[in-house]
């Protein structure tokens, strides 16, 4: 085995999630089908989870170009692109330098830029259903109950 | 997290195989060979993106496989110095804590790269797991199994293999990374997003 190119190219987590789905992974129960080995099918449901699960092609595009006029290193852009810090102290960790390179109201522009661009990751707006589910599944299981209890006596 | 490596391979394809079309028959003969390990500077390799080129097909004398020469791109997980990466808590002792994301459960943050002040509380006397907390502003804040939690990676290495191991230890890891939780926004999710929904309620 020989390497030819240890690093051929940089890939965000949208890139490879995009990989996995094209190939066929999913959540529903057509993944067993599908020719995703085992192991490609835990870093799908570790992405699946991440902010990359809403982007699309034209949010990063539209990312990129507005964040050129600030000066950002890749390694920096692709920590934003993968995480979408919402806050400024999510940021800080991510910029070497931050203080001396950006001032305060830098930091909150790209803040801005993220939330503008970037959707939020698809976990936020299941939670907020599941509640919502919830409150309507305990009522529903109420009246299985019952059916149940109906259909075991006519059984016996 | 995620980079390309072409990688060149003479590969033999068993002769039970043949039957596919050739393409086929060698993405699933990679798969077998690269998909879940551990290559050395480069990382584990997550899938076959695609293939380059396919040369050659000669048998060689006394073997019945034909042996063909690939060229393709491999997806590899390879974390780079300075990434924050966001993952769940596998275990958390004495020595500090292990963290896991899934695919990749060799991640550990050593004791001495936990926020500054901390203190350790053992779940039993004599064992060394336990929970973490962290002090700020005179209040302690545990570092939780339900939690979500970012880190920055601090250095891969890639330890050799051993020749012999004592029978109890640890499994061995091929790659190992180590991350650092001393910064502003890193640790549990929680600790930071309480006070960005307060921020956002205060904002409306």
């Amino acid at each position: 085995m020989k390497i030819l190119e240890a690093n051929a190219g940089a890939l965000t987590n949208f890139e490879v999630l995009h990989f996995l789905r094209a190939k066929g992974a999913s959540k529903d129960p057509t993944r067993v089908i599908a020719k995703v080995a085992q192991s490609e099918y835990k870093v799908y449901d570790y992405l699946v989870n991440t902010a990359a699960s809403a982007q699309t092609r034209e949010n990063i595009k539209d990312f990129l170009t507005s964040v050129k006029q600030h000066d950002l290193a890749k390694a920096e852009v692709l920590n934003i692109l993968n995480t979408r810090p919402v806050a400024e102290v999510e940021i800080f960790p991510m910029i070497e330098n931050c203080e001396e390179r950006f001032p305060d109201e830098e930091v909150s522009e790209i803040v801005e830029l993220v939330k503008k661009t970037l959707p939020p990751p698809l976990i936020m707006k299941q939670e907020e259903t599941a509640t919502l589910k919830n409150e309507q599944g305990k009522e529903i299981s109420q009246d299985q109950n019952e059916n149940e209890g109906g259909e075991q006596m006519d059984t016996s | 997290m995620f980079y390309l490596s072409r990688i060149e391979h003479k590969l033999s394809l068993p002769p039970t195989r043949l039957v596919l079309p050739i393409r086929e028959a060698i993405h699933m003969e990679l798969e077998k060979l690269f998909l879940d390990k551990v290559i050395a500077n480069l990382g584990l390799c997550i899938s076959v993106y695609d293939i380059r080129s396919i040369d050659g097909g000669f048998i060689f004398a006394g073997d019945g496989a034909p042996t063909f020469t690939v060229v393709f791109n491999l997806i590899m997980f390879r974390p780079f110095v300075g990434e924050i990466i966001t993952a769940k808590l596998f275990s958390s002792d004495a020595d500090g804590l292990r963290l896991t994301l899934g695919f990749f459960d060799d991640i550990y943050v050593p004791a001495h790269h936990l926020p500054y002040p901390n203190h350790f509380v053992a779940e039993q006397v004599n064992s060394k797991k336990g929970v973490w907390f962290w002090d700020f502003n005179d209040q302690s804040y545990p570092i939780e199994d339900t939690d979500v939690i970012k880190f920055r990676v601090q250095n891969v290495s890639y330890p050799p293999i051993p020749v012999e191991q004592p029978k109890e230890s640890k499994p061995f890891a091929p790659m190992l990374v180590t991350g650092s939780l001393d910064h502003d926004g890193l640790g549990p999710i929680s600790w930071w997003f309480a006070e960005e929904l307060e921020e956002e309620v205060e904002n409306e």
